[in-house]
């Protein structure tokens, strides 16, 4: 092993750094982390690198693209097509492109690993499952590697990918699976927001003099699709400042794409309003547009407050059918600063999404817009026990944070950053708070696969880590023994299983319940979470499930046993493996073990 | 728009074939020099290989920029707000696509209007206008830099395609 490689699988993008592991290094010398130009096919027959790989598949078909174009430098003819032309051409026919697979990864309403992208794929295309196309970016970066560094082959190095902080056990488990799929050897998983952190801390240095014992660290993570808040305490042990991470927020599916199609649809309904319309293609375009105009605008220094977007016509008549339109910095200012990051009172929560009877299936996004909205709820998460006091809160039990540390793309944008930082410091006011200090983050794009990579050397010893633990709390539902009612299920209850901030390289035994599992049939068992009751402790019975409750795949055993059939009577086991995955065993009084693994084929057939 | 086409056209003879067309001279009112006739190389790749790269790089400007739709639509009976919005978008893909491509720079790297003392004396790379003397002048003020393809790399052709497809023909199902 002489590399450490930290992945950033993105929703929107994907990058990777890597560091050298130098033998007997100085545990203070600041880690070399480097990022790795990726070669990816820009065109057809055109094969460039580029700092990222854009996370997006295209499954080619017959009249796609002319025989002999889609080679790469590993690869003379590749079954997929990732990154940049697959964005491209991805445009023009949308039917065969997927994107957006690590938020499918996530999402617990499908089956995750059954081939279901592209979504909207026309009768006939081959499809792939959330996991099989996160495999597809992760192999890409492999051969990439393979092909850049042939001296030093990819699965012998140190691997981290990173996974957004809000992910569950079940999409953590599924990204460990896609690694596998694609040929990575050995491979452990870090959330974003640390890893962000991390590359702040590789920046600094002196980390340790610029926060002090007591801060409090939000970490705002918004990239191209999601959103993801982290809370990081500056903490004491063995006399030496460490770091804990103490709270993450619920998944959001909320991001800059969302931004950049808020403006486009403004625009074009402007267009509307004079009575031109234009079609999904016209709108891709005005799309990508709308977000080079958004960019100037917002600029560092940028003094013009109007930009000229075009659709250039279609067909040969190119200036005959172009459509002018603009955008103005005060529609920026609007769409941004009122739809998607108003000036709102801490106390003011996200609408909550509406369950109706019958859903479309497709992506949960966010039902609420207001980026700030969601922070406030993020902040008011109740305190948990586990916290003893190391995070400052507000009379009103706002969490107050010290220090705001931004990463992601969207903020680039200054008017993003400061209307936020404003936003905190209002609400930080009413607490009676002094406002936060943000901390300089600077590479953006590539925080978090550095930081990934500085994690990786930590991990060899040199540097710090940040100490976090599991960052939601677990539950196995168990039916109610109740007398059976037609048509009314019978009530759910939750045991405690895996309790909040449960650490690493731990296990715990649940007291208090045992189950008779029978020999050679599968048992499966529903499986909950919650970011929000954070003081239950193992074993504990939750009677009334509530909102605060989050539904995932279930999980099941199969107990095969050398002496026949009959009834076992097993414990549950919980275990936090080193590199922070959870597992469920039973345990039989005999000590023989099972282990539970995630069905995420089940949950469809309910 | 005479000059926005006699610019267009002039840029593109003079990349791919180093001259400009006679009825290009004709309106600048320029006269040819003789100019020395492309050498063949023995082991320089076939005349039919530097005119694929040449529809190559067509191709590549019709694709980022739509550069060969606009040369070729008549634009006359447009205002010069349509023109002009079309052709900012258009401008700036092309300048994109053609710097990542061809790496341009000056053939004198001075600054126009300035006196200049040429150091090379090929009549293709200096030109001297005005009133030259008979004799080879040693210098005068610099009117254009001039451009010179510095590096060219465009990506390998496919064998299997042919080349003379500029852009193919888009077919939309709806």
């Amino acid at each position: 092993m002489k590399y450490v490689i930290g992945i950033d699988l993105g929703t929107t993008n994907s990058a990777l750094a890597y560091a050298e592991i130098k033998p007997g290094a100085d545990r203070f010398d600041t880690p070399d982390v480097r990022l790795m130009e990726i070669p990816q096919l820009v065109n057809p027959g055109e094969a460039r690198e580029g700092p990222l790989l854009p996370s997006a598949l295209y499954i080619p078909g017959v009249s796609d693209f002319p025989a002999g174009s889609l080679g790469l430098p590993w690869d003379p003819e590749p079954e997929f097509v990732t990154g940049r032309l697959a964005q491209k051409r991805g445009v023009e026919n949308a039917g065969r492109l997927v994107t957006s697979a690590k938020s499918w990864l996530s999402h617990s309403g499908v089956d995750r690993t059954a081939p279901i992208l592209p979504w909207n794929a026309p009768e006939g295309v081959r499809k792939l499952s959330p996991v099989d196309a996160s495999a597809e970016y992760l192999k890409h970066l492999r051969q990439a590697w393979d092909a850049k560094m042939p001296d030093s082959p990819f699965t012998e190095q140190k691997v981290l990918v990173t996974v957004p902080a809000s992910f569950d056990a079940v999409a953590r488990e599924l990204t460990l699976e896609a690694a596998k799929h694609a040929g990575y050897g050995d491979v452990a998983l870090l959330e974003e927001p640390q890893a962000a952190f991390y590359a702040w801390i590789e920046r600094h240095q002196d980390w340790r003099g610029r926060v002090k014992l007591g801060d409090l660290i939000l970490v705002v993570d918004i990239g191209g699709g999601t959103t993801d808040f982290t809370l990081i305490a500056v903490t004491e042990h063995a006399g030496e400042l460490a770091l804990d991470r103490m709270a993450v927020g619920d998944h959001i599916l909320l991001g800059g794409d969302n931004m950049d199609l808020a403006l486009a649809r403004m625009v074009a309904d402007q267009l509307a309003e004079k009575g031109t319309r234009i079609d999904t293609l016209q709108l891709h375009a005005l799309w990508q547009n709308c977000r080079v105009a958004k960019e100037k605008l917002l600029a560092p220094g940028a003094k013009s407050k109007e930009q000229p977007v075009t659709i250039l016509g279609k067909g040969t008549g190119l200036v005959g059918g172009t459509i002018k339109a603009a955008v103005t910095r005060d529609d920026v200012d609007r769409v941004l600063g009122e739809g998607f990051f108003p000036r709102v009172a801490s106390s003011d929560l996200p609408q909550r999404q509406r369950r109706f009877g019958l859903q479309e299936i497709g992506l949960p996004y966010a039902a609420d817009a207001a980026v700030t909205k969601h922070l406030a709820q993020f902040l008011r998460q109740p305190a948990s026990s586990a916290e003893h006091e190391r995070v400052r809160r507000g009379a009103s039990g706002l969490a107050a944070p010290t220090h705001v540390l931004f990463n992601g793309g969207v903020l680039y944008a200054r008017l993003i950053r400061d209307r936020l930082i404003e936003v905190l410091n209002a609400w930080l006011g009413e607490e009676g708070f002094s406002p936060v200090q943000p901390l300089a983050g600077e590479d953006l794009m590539h925080a978090v696969s550095r930081g990934a990579a500085y994690y990786g050397m930590a991990l060899q010893g040199a540097g710090v880590r940040i100490r976090g633990g599991v960052p939601r709390t677990y539950y196995v539902g168990i039916e109610s023994s109740m007398p059976a009612v037609p048509g009314i299920a019978a009530p759910l209850k939750a045991l405690t299983v895996a309790p909040f901030g449960m650490e690493e390289g731990t296990a715990v035994s649940i007291p208090g319940r045992e189950f008779g599992l029978i020999v050679g049939q599968p048992a499966e068992f529903r499986f909950f979470s919650s970011t929000v009751r954070k003081n239950d402790t193992p074993g504990a019975l939750i009677e009334d499930l509530g909102d605060d409750l989050q539904e995932l795949s279930p999980i099941e055993v199969n107990l095969t046993s050398e002496d026949g059939t009959g009834t076992v009577p097993v414990s549950f086991e919980t275990v936090v493996t080193e590199t922070g995955v959870l597992q469920l065993w039973c345990v039989a009084r005999d000590g023989r073990r099972w282990k539970l693994e995630f069905n995420v084929r089940e949950r469809l057939a309910q | 728009m005479g000059r926005i086409w006699l610019a267009t056209r002039g840029f593109f003879s003079i990349l791919f074939r180093g001259v400009l067309p006679d009825d290009a001279l004709a309106q600048l009112g320029l006269i040819r020099r003789a100019t020395p006739k492309p050498q063949k190389a023995a082991a320089a790749p076939t005349p039919a290989r530097l005119s694929d790269g040449a529809l190559q790089i067509l191709s590549i400007l019709q694709r980022d920029s739509r550069l060969v739709d606009f040369i070729m639509e008549d634009i006359a009976g447009y205002s010069d707000d349509q023109v002009g919005a079309a052709v900012r978008g258009l401008h700036e893909q092309a300048r994109e696509s053609l710097s990542r491509y061809v790496k341009l720079e000056p053939v004198i790297d001075g600054v126009e209007g300035t006196f200049t003392k040429p150091v090379v004396s090929d009549p293709a790379a200096v030109k001297f206008i005005g009133n030259v003397p008979a004799g080879k002048p040693s210098g005068g003020l610099l009117r254009h830099k001039g451009w010179r393809a510095g590096k060219i790399d465009l990506p390998p052709l496919n064998p299997k395609q042919d080349a003379g497809i500029i852009a193919p023909a888009e077919i939309e199902i709806e």
